[in-house]
C-alpha cells in the first residue's frame, strides 16, 4: 500500500493503492489521523486507485471519519471502483461518506 | 475491557432477578458466536469481506474466551463466509455462554444462584451485583442511536448485538424506537460480521416460528 498525498487550495487529498485490509489498515489510519492532528480538515480521499477493501478497512474509515468529524471537518471520497463502492453500500458507509464521481467534485464539496 | 460475549450477557441479564432474557436457545446462541467473532475481528485476528471471513492472524489473544474459536477458525479451509461461521460457531456457544458468565463472577459483576423449581428443576440466576457497566452500555447506546454522531467500530458492534437479540425494549422507550428506527437500521448495517449474525438469528427465528405454527 503506498499513500499519495498533496495539497491543493486548503484541500488535502490522499491517494491510496492497492488493498485496503488488515496488513494496510493502520498504515492508513495513522497516516490520515496524522494529517488530520496537524490541523488538516479538509479531507478528500481519491480512490481510484483502491482495489479492495475488507472489514478492517471498513473500521479504518469510520474511525478516520468520527476524528475528522470530531475536528469539525469535513471528508469525501472520490472516484471509487464499482466493487469498493458495493461494500461501501452494503456497509451503509455512503451515508457517512459524501461519495463523488471524481477528484474534482469531491475537493468541491469539502 | 469486557469482551462483546460479556457486554452482551450483562444486557441480556434482567437485573431485577438476574434471569437471561427469553429468547431461543439457537438465537440466543448465534448472538454469542457472532460477538466472538467481532471480539476477535477487533484483535485483528480475522477479517472478512462480502464473501468470506478469513483467519490473518492465528497468535493467540491470550483470552481463553476467544481463543478456543481462533483455533476452530484457524484449522478450517478458507472460502467459508461470516454466516456459516456464525452457525459453525453457535454449536459450542453454550459453553462459551457459561464461561463469560462465570468470568463476570469472578470479576463480581454478577452472583450466581442456584436454586430448585418445584423442587425438581434446576435453576441457575445471576443476580447483578456492580450494574456500573450495563448501565454505561445502555447509555452508551441511547446516546448513540438518538443522535447524529458517527460511531465508533465498537459501538457498532454493539449496536449490531442488541438488534439481533432484540434488546431495545431494555434499552429505549418505545417513542425513542420509533425515532430511531432508521438510525439503528443503518448503524446495524456497518458491520459485516453483525450483519452476517443478525440474518442467521432472524432466520433461526423465523424457522422457529414456522414449526411452531406448523405444530399448531
Amino acid at each position: 500500500m503506498n499513500l499519495q498525498q498533496e495539497s491543493q487550495n486548503g484541500v488535502v487529498i490522499v491517494t491510496p493503492n492497492g488493498r485496503l485490509d488488515i496488513s494496510s489498515a493502520k498504515l492508513v489510519e495513522d497516516s490520515l489521523i496524522g494529517i488530520i492532528d496537524r490541523g488538516h480538515t479538509r479531507l478528500v480521499l481519491d480512490l481510484s486507485q483502491l482495489d479492495y477493501i475488507s472489514s478492517a478497512g471498513l473500521r479504518t474509515l469510520l474511525v478516520v471519519a468520527k476524528r475528522v468529524e470530531a475536528a469539525k471537518g469535513k471528508i469525501a471520497l472520490a472516484a471509487l471502483k464499482p466493487n469498493v463502492r458495493e461494500v461501501l453500500e452494503v456497509g451503509g458507509f455512503d451515508r457517512i461518506f459524501a461519495i463523488h464521481p471524481d477528484r474534482a467534485a469531491a475537493q468541491a464539496a469539502v | 475491557m469486557l469482551t462483546f460475549v460479556e457486554e452482551i450477557l450483562l444486557l441480556m441479564l434482567d437485573d431485577q432477578d438476574g434471569r437471561l432474557v427469553d429468547l431461543p436457545r439457537s438465537a440466543m446462541n448465534g448472538v454469542i458466536a457472532g460477538a466472538v467473532l467481532m471480539d476477535l475481528a477487533m484483535h485483528d485476528r480475522i477479517e472478512s469481506d462480502l464473501q468470506e471471513l478469513r483467519v490473518v492472524d492465528k497468535t493467540p489473544t491470550g483470552d481463553p474466551l476467544l481463543d478456543g474459536p481462533l483455533a476452530s477458525l484457524s484449522t478450517a479451509k478458507d472460502g467459508r463466509n461470516s454466516s456459516a461461521w456464525v452457525e459453525d460457531l453457535a454449536r459450542d456457544a453454550d459453553d462459551l455462554r457459561e464461561k463469560a458468565l462465570a468470568r463476570l463472577v469472578t470479576r463480581g459483576v454478577l452472583r450466581k444462584e442456584e436454586g430448585r423449581f418445584l423442587w425438581v428443576f434446576h435453576t441457575r440466576r445471576y443476580p447483578i451485583i456492580d450494574d456500573r457497566e450495563q448501565r454505561e452500555v445502555k447509555a452508551r447506546l441511547r446516546e448513540l442511536v438518538l443522535s447524529n454522531e458517527i460511531p465508533d467500530p465498537r459501538d457498532v458492534v454493539l449496536v449490531c448485538l442488541v438488534e439481533a437479540a432484540g434488546l431495545w425494549d431494555l434499552v429505549l422507550t418505545e417513542s425513542e424506537q420509533e425515532k430511531a428506527a432508521d438510525r439503528i437500521a443503518q448503524l446495524r448495517k456497518m458491520d459485516l460480521v453483525g450483519q452476517a449474525m443478525t440474518q442467521v438469528v432472524r432466520d433461526i427465528q423465523e424457522s422457529i416460528a414456522v414449526a411452531s405454527t406448523m405444530a399448531w
